[in-house]
């Protein structure tokens, strides 16, 4: 015991350089986990806020009563839904975006790799107001050029399933440009000899694309998925500032469901609970990644 | 799509106030100093009335803080739990249940008696349902709004109608023929996000919110939302979002709708060439013409130190000619009856059909779970407008839904 003292005396200095991120960490991170845990076993709500007498333990009610809640079904099915289908999107439009960027280095390539960035930068308010007056009904943009094909009006945001749709075409549009970046690294990274030799060898386009390119992106994809599936899994701003979980929940995701239940109505019990189950099923789907990625390393 | 963890924040944020609780009370830096919390525009505004009682009462100091709407609700729920709040606040008059059942609200009843201006009597029908919260007396009403109905005078004209619709059955048959008279055009615009607007059409059929246990089965409220959803079913009303109501009323597309006073303003500037063209009326009648009121109070933080010197503020700010000069600034519709006999209301052909519609309404039930069950309803009435429910299978489970939501 008094050797691990006197050792870690001598070899403080990673410890106190890893102090500070470790301290924000546990200050900022896990201990309002912790306490979120502890709350989602209570009633707390605005009445517990102001005065913690009025709070009581009520065991696992919260969870029960998230199990046969009919809006929490639809939130979760709702996000599977946004995961299953904007996830694969996003990777496959960033990597495809970045490939043919990657093609060449004059001013027209420079000019489109700030166009695919610029929605990832803009606020999401002003993304908000302009794709409201795209999607709308009556006058937007989309439906005025669907009339010119004399296709009838789609109700962009105002029929569940499209609704759902809309969200994941704004959010890969949005999405697209921080991944394109990442992959756009990953790919200056590749040596060049490698593409040499693969020429030398005669190897066509499509096979350099196969054999070398893309394996060797396989961090880089790595990280993309797991990033971009977390980020997806707590799918919130677009439902929140477009539709507000509308029409008839068809776009409430999981993350709007907690904040509705925790600062609309103010049931922070209940919303904790709910926060907790979205907890989990995102450490579950990330460490199904990472041993997925496991025995995807043994080969 | 990033927002980690939403429980987080929020716990951090009590967390952090509780321990910073203990440094410095709310109530500002020097001891003279009264602490104002007031939202939105009129936040930015009341900093401008502050001057002239800041000069009688040389010896306080009003600080304003001007808090964005948005930001409003956030702000007071981490006031509550760290107990550190202002001196005097705004408060939304549906607000005022919930924050006064947390205990955030001071009882003003012992301190009625010293200030006049606070007297019951002196304010709307309707606004004194927020002024109390079971015993007690939690907030003084600052300004007042009401619903009414604004119309298009020549569009109405052309169908028939030279006064405006004064019942429901000709209100629907003016909705029905302005409808038919264009493609495009919805006879009534009806705001299916308004929480209110349905207990509207319940309250004018006679419905009585029972706030221990609600009936929203009865024949009452049963047939007011098969009015109410009959105009989304025939096509008088759209259930899509469509065009913005200031242009599609100018256009002549939506011809009717229901709106607040601050819609006077917002027409005269954005549709100018419209003036004389429309005119607003008070409600049509069922059994009444009631409307809702709303607006927000002043009131107290249960635990501040400058109790007298709130009450005073509240008090000059409620003083009839404070009030005149307040609406003049901000557009606002004053909560005292005395100030409705001044000619600049009563003589003014908009705002004298809001002073006559305010002595018809009721205030949003006085329940702390009223934005629940509101927003539980909206649903319901979704579900009826787009998702095709049965109205009577909806009404029996929200019923049951409401009812459980109320302790």
């Amino acid at each position: 015991m008094n050797q691990l003292v006197k050792g870690t005396v001598r070899n403080r200095h990673p410890f106190i350089f890893i102090a500070p991120a470790l301290l924000i960490l546990i200050l900022f991170s896990l201990i309002p986990i912790i306490i979120a845990f502890v709350i989602s076993f209570t009633d707390m709500d605005l009445k517990g806020l102001a005065d913690w007498s009025n709070i009581s333990f009520i065991g696992v009610e919260n969870y029960t009563n998230l199990l046969a809640d009919t809006v929490f079904h639809k939130a979760v099915f709702n996000t599977f839904f946004y995961v299953v289908i904007g996830v694969p999107l996003v990777i496959f439009f960033s990597l495809g975006i970045a490939l043919l960027l990657n093609y060449g280095k004059n001013l027209v390539f420079t000019v489109f790799r700030a166009v695919y960035f610029m929605p990832a930068i803009t606020n999401i308010i002003a993304i908000a107001v302009v794709w409201g007056f795209l999607y709308n009904t009556e006058y937007g943009l989309f439906n005025y050029l669907l009339s010119l094909a004399d296709v009838d009006k789609v109700p962009w945001l105002e029929h569940p399933v499209i609704a759902k749709l809309s969200l994941i075409l704004l959010a890969v549009w949005k999405g697209i440009g921080i991944n394109m970046i990442i992959f756009l690294a990953a790919l200056q990274g590749i040596p060049n000899s490698y593409y040499e030799a693969a020429k030398i060898d005669g190897a066509k386009r499509w096979q350099i694309l196969l054999f070398i390119t893309i394996p060797l992106l396989r961090y880089a994809i790595f990280f993309v998925t797991v990033t971009t599936l977390i980020g997806w899994l707590q799918f919130f701003e677009e439902p929140f500032i477009m539709t507000q979980g509308g029409p008839l929940d068809g776009t409430v995701s999981m993350a709007l469901f907690i904040y509705q239940r925790g600062f609309q109505f103010s049931e922070f019990g209940y919303a904790a609970a709910g926060s907790f189950v979205l907890f989990i099923v995102i450490i579950i789907v990330t460490l199904l990644q990472f041993k997925l990625r496991k025995a995807d390393d043994d080969i | 799509m990033k927002k980690k963890g939403l429980v987080v924040p929020a716990v951090l944020a009590m967390g952090l106030s509780t321990a910073l609780a203990g440094c410095g009370g709310g109530s500002g830096d020097s001891e003279n100093t009264l602490s104002v919390w007031a939202m939105g525009e009129e936040g930015k505004l009341l900093d401008e009335m502050t001057e002239a009682y800041e000069e009688e009462n040389p010896d306080v100091t009003v600080d304003v803080q001007a808090i964005p709407w948005d930001q409003a609700y956030d702000k007071l729920l981490t006031a509550v739990a760290s107990g550190n709040g202002p001196d005097v606040l705004q408060l939304g008059t549906t607000w005022v249940a919930e924050f006064a059942d947390a205990g955030a609200l001071l009882d003003l009843t012992e301190h009625m008696e010293d200030y006049p201006d606070f007297n019951l009597d002196n304010y709307f029908e309707g606004a004194q349902t927020s002024m109390k919260y079971d015993d007690q007396i939690v907030g003084i009403p600052w300004y007042v709004e009401t619903r009414t109905m604004y119309y298009r005078t020549d569009l109405l004209e052309e169908v028939g109608y030279s006064e405006a619709p004064a019942t429901w059955d000709e209100l629907k048959d003016a909705a029905t023929k302005l409808s038919e008279s264009g493609e495009d055009v919805y006879g009534l615009d009806i705001d299916l996000n308004d929480q209110i607007t349905p207990f509207i059409f319940a309250w004018q059929n006679g419905f009585e919110f029972d706030t221990e246990n609600p009936d929203f089965t009865s024949p009452e409220f049963t047939e007011a939302l098969e009015y109410y959803t009959s105009y989304f079913e025939e096509g008088i009303s759209t259930t899509s979002e469509g065009i913005d109501i200031i242009q599609a009323f100018k256009d002549g597309q939506k011809p009717i709708f229901f709106s607040g006073p601050w819609m006077i303003n917002i027409l005269n500037d954005q549709a100018p060439d419209l003036e004389g063209q429309w005119a607003v009326a008070t409600m049509p009648a069922k059994e009444n013409n009631l409307s809702s009121i709303g607006g927000a109070n002043f009131s107290v933080f249960h635990n501040s130190e400058k109790v007298d010197e709130a009450l005073d503020f509240i008090s000059y700010m409620n003083e009839v000619d404070t009030q005149i000069e307040w609406m003049e600034k901000s557009n606002t519709l004053p909560s005292r009856l005395e100030a409705w006999e001044d000619p600049k209301l009563a003589d003014d052909e908009m705002y004298s059909v809001f002073g006559e519609q305010l002595e018809n309404t009721k205030g949003a039930p006085p329940i702390k779970e009223w934005e629940k069950v509101a927003q539980e309803l909206l649903s319901s009435i979704e579900r009826i407008n787009i998702g095709g429910a049965d109205l009577d299978e909806e009404l029996e489970s929200f019923n049951e839904k409401a009812n459980s939501m109320i302790e």
